[in-house]
């Protein structure tokens, strides 16, 4: 993205600041704090030099050394009372929610706290954030994470969407906290594949079971492997469960909702569905549409007592 | 530097860095006219032009000044307009150093690096952009060194273009409108003065008074279909001091329920419950709930792995969604 009048001010005003809290600093170094080619930092550089309060008062303009500049070194002589300004509502908004969203899922404990709390004694809180420990084991994160740091392979104990339980061995790689849920991106022996695992279904953590031998995953975990694309059609009251759901998209169509999105696990889809129930109008494809009827049925079947084979738990 | 020499072509931020000075150094306040005479950047006014002439100029330059307040404001920086009423009623501007600059935050380099996952963290565009200024301007006075690498990243999956929009409003206390579809199924216009944004547990909401109800409300951010429209002038009203944040700020009744469980299965219900028996080989386990809602969609994506025994009303609402589902035709 092209950059903006905006992102320059911000920059030239953190340079003034980074001179004045760390006096000369090479060209190369500045680049490489703010991010930018160091061509940029030399002309970033003259446009402040040629700032002022006054245009026919060369004593009040910001002031550079020559010489050094001419070295690639910025020596600032002169600031003007130059310095770099807070946050807007909207930065400190951008930082404190996604900070928050990281404390909610509880990926690191500690650290992220202590950072909340010192940005919210500097700023006015411009949201209000309410949180509710999730159910994460108190045992799995600090395993997990120490396991992380020390690249060595566990053995994790296993909940998935479908209740099964299994036992498997991964590669931690990273937690991350995705809509205030915890997962674990790893390499899972079990699979022989990347998986990103709920953390608040992870019952146990295991042993040390060597060093870690897989790479992490590029894509990050968030890639879902896509199996078909779903199309439901619901009341407008439903449209709250079928908007979380990762990548969809959703059309209005009079008083219904015609939500599209990739299925990967047709199980779990459909347990989200039949949550909605009452609300839907048409599941597409067929798929999907029998596989919330086999769950429907067995719900149904549990209900009223009944034996039933739909649901057999299976073993790891 | 002269006014005689040929004016290169100036950079936008050079003449917002100039009035940004020009208006923190300024004893009392700086007029339109004084702006326009000594920053850099704005064309003074022309000598001797006839007057088509000087009014195409002062609109030319009220055009660009209002660009730059607007500008300086999006920046975090608070502009004061200052009337003097020694000089008629001309307004001047002046910025408080003191206000507009970065409060001493002292953060080490793995602190800096968690304030850094707030750029990835932001999917919509302009929230990211925000995060980055944020950490730009956090970072300023640290002395470059080392990454530090973490083993833990954050992402929102939602769009939150609503959301910004919506804090965007509250800061400026500018009504705002939007189609909403309310729990109870309802989809229309609502027009709202909106008070404060909250979010709990990852979800935004956002807290108003609604000005066709003529009371306060509780919305969702992610109901609310399409843009969120500003109407009218900010600072059209006042936030007040005590919120009410309704049941966002309480858990609710907590309420106990019966649940039977096949063997192996309903292992989050197990972790969270207690187990009190069997019967017919099924495991009988208490939980405890706030919301009835979420406990039948557990019971149901548990897929007849589970029963719920008591309360009776919820055991019915399980059995009617089901016979619901069995219902829905294929698409």
């Amino acid at each position: 993205m092209a950059e903006t009048a905006h992102d320059r001010l911000v920059r030239l005003l953190g340079i003034v600041t980074y001179l004045e809290a760390n006096g000369p600093t090479e060209f190369s170094v500045l680049a490489r704090h703010f991010g930018v080619p160091d061509s940029r930092i030399r002309t970033d550089i003259d446009v402040l030099w040629g700032s002022s309060s006054d245009r026919y008062d060369p004593v009040l303009y910001v002031d550079f050394d020559s010489d050094s500049f001419d070295q690639d070194v910025a020596k600032l002589t002169k600031d003007q009372g130059l310095t770099q300004v807070r946050l807007s509502s909207r930065e400190a908004v951008a930082l404190v929610v996604s900070l928050s969203s990281l404390a909610t899922a509880q990926v690191a404990p500690g650290i992220v706290n202590q950072v909340l709390s010192k940005l919210r004694g500097a700023l006015s809180e411009p949201v209000t954030v309410i949180d509710e420990a999730p159910h994460v084991s108190q045992e799995v994160t600090p395993a997990l994470l120490d396991a992380i740091r020390r690249y060595r392979r566990v053995t994790v104990t296993y909940v998935d969407a479908q209740d099964r339980r299994t036992t498997r061995d991964v590669d931690p790689h990273r937690l991350v906290a995705i809509d205030s849920v915890a997962y674990l991106e790893c390499y899972c022996w079990r699979a022989n594949d990347y998986r990103t695992l709920r953390l608040d279904r992870i019952e146990a953590v295991e042993g040390d079971q060597g060093s870690v031998t897989s790479a992490p995953s590029d894509t990050a975990g968030f890639a879902l492997r896509r199996r078909s694309r779903a199309t439901v059609t619901l009341a407008r009251a439903g449209r709250y469960a079928v908007e979380v759901i990762p990548g969809v998209t959703i059309e209005e169509q009079g008083d219904d909702v015609v939500a599209h999105f990739d299925v990967s696990d047709m199980d779990w889809v459909a347990g989200q569905l039949l949550a909605i129930a009452p609300h839907l109008r048409s599941v597409a494809p067929g798929e999907l549409h029998d596989a919330l009827l086999a769950q429907a049925q067995a719900v149904a079947q549990a209900q009223a007592g009944q034996a039933t084979t739909a649901k057999e738990p299976r073993q790891g | 530097m002269t006014a005689a020499s040929p004016a290169p072509r100036r950079p936008p931020e050079q003449r917002l860095l100039s009035l940004i000075i020009g208006l923190s150094q300024t004893r009392h306040r700086m007029t339109r006219e004084q702006i326009r005479d000594s920053i850099e950047g704005y064309e003074p006014r022309p000598r001797g032009g006839d007057e088509a002439e000087q009014a195409k100029a002062d609109a030319a330059f009220e055009r660009m000044f209002e660009r730059d307040k607007a500008s300086l404001r999006d920046l975090g920086i608070p502009l004061e307009t200052v009337m003097d009423s020694g000089f008629g009623d001309e307004i001047g501007y002046r910025i408080r150093p003191a206000e507009s600059a970065m409060p001493n935050i002292e953060l080490d380099a793995a602190e800096l690096a968690i304030v850094s996952l707030a750029v990835d963290f932001w999917t919509d565009a302009a929230l990211g952009t925000d995060a980055k200024h944020a950490v730009t301007k956090l970072s300023s006075s640290a002395e470059f060194g080392p990454r530090v690498e973490l083993p833990f990243a954050g992402r929102a999956t939602v769009s939150q273009e609503a959301v910004a929009a919506l804090i965007a409003a509250t800061g400026e206390r500018q009504v705002v409108r939007f189609e909403y579809s309310s729990a109870s199924g309802g989809t229309g216009t609502r027009r709202i003065e909106p008070w404060r944004v909250v979010f709990r547990n990852g979800i935004a909401y956002v807290v108003g008074f609604d000005l066709d109800r003529e009371q306060p409300r509780i919305f969702r951010a992610q109901r609310i279909g399409g843009l969120v429209t500003p109407v009218g002038e900010p600072g059209a009203y006042e936030v007040p001091e005590d919120i009410p944040l309704g049941l966002l700020a309480t858990t609710g009744e907590v309420h106990t329920a019966v649940v039977a469980l096949r063997p192996e299965s309903g292992h989050a219900l197990r972790r969270r419950g207690r187990l009190t028996g069997q019967s017919d080989g099924w495991d009988q386990v208490e939980v405890d709930y706030v919301h009835a809602d979420s406990l039948r969609a557990e019971v149901l994506a548990l897929g007849g792995g589970a029963r719920v025994v008591n309360p009776a009303d919820l055991a019915e609402s399980v059995t009617a969604f089901a016979r619901a589902a069995l219902e829905v035709p294929r698409g």
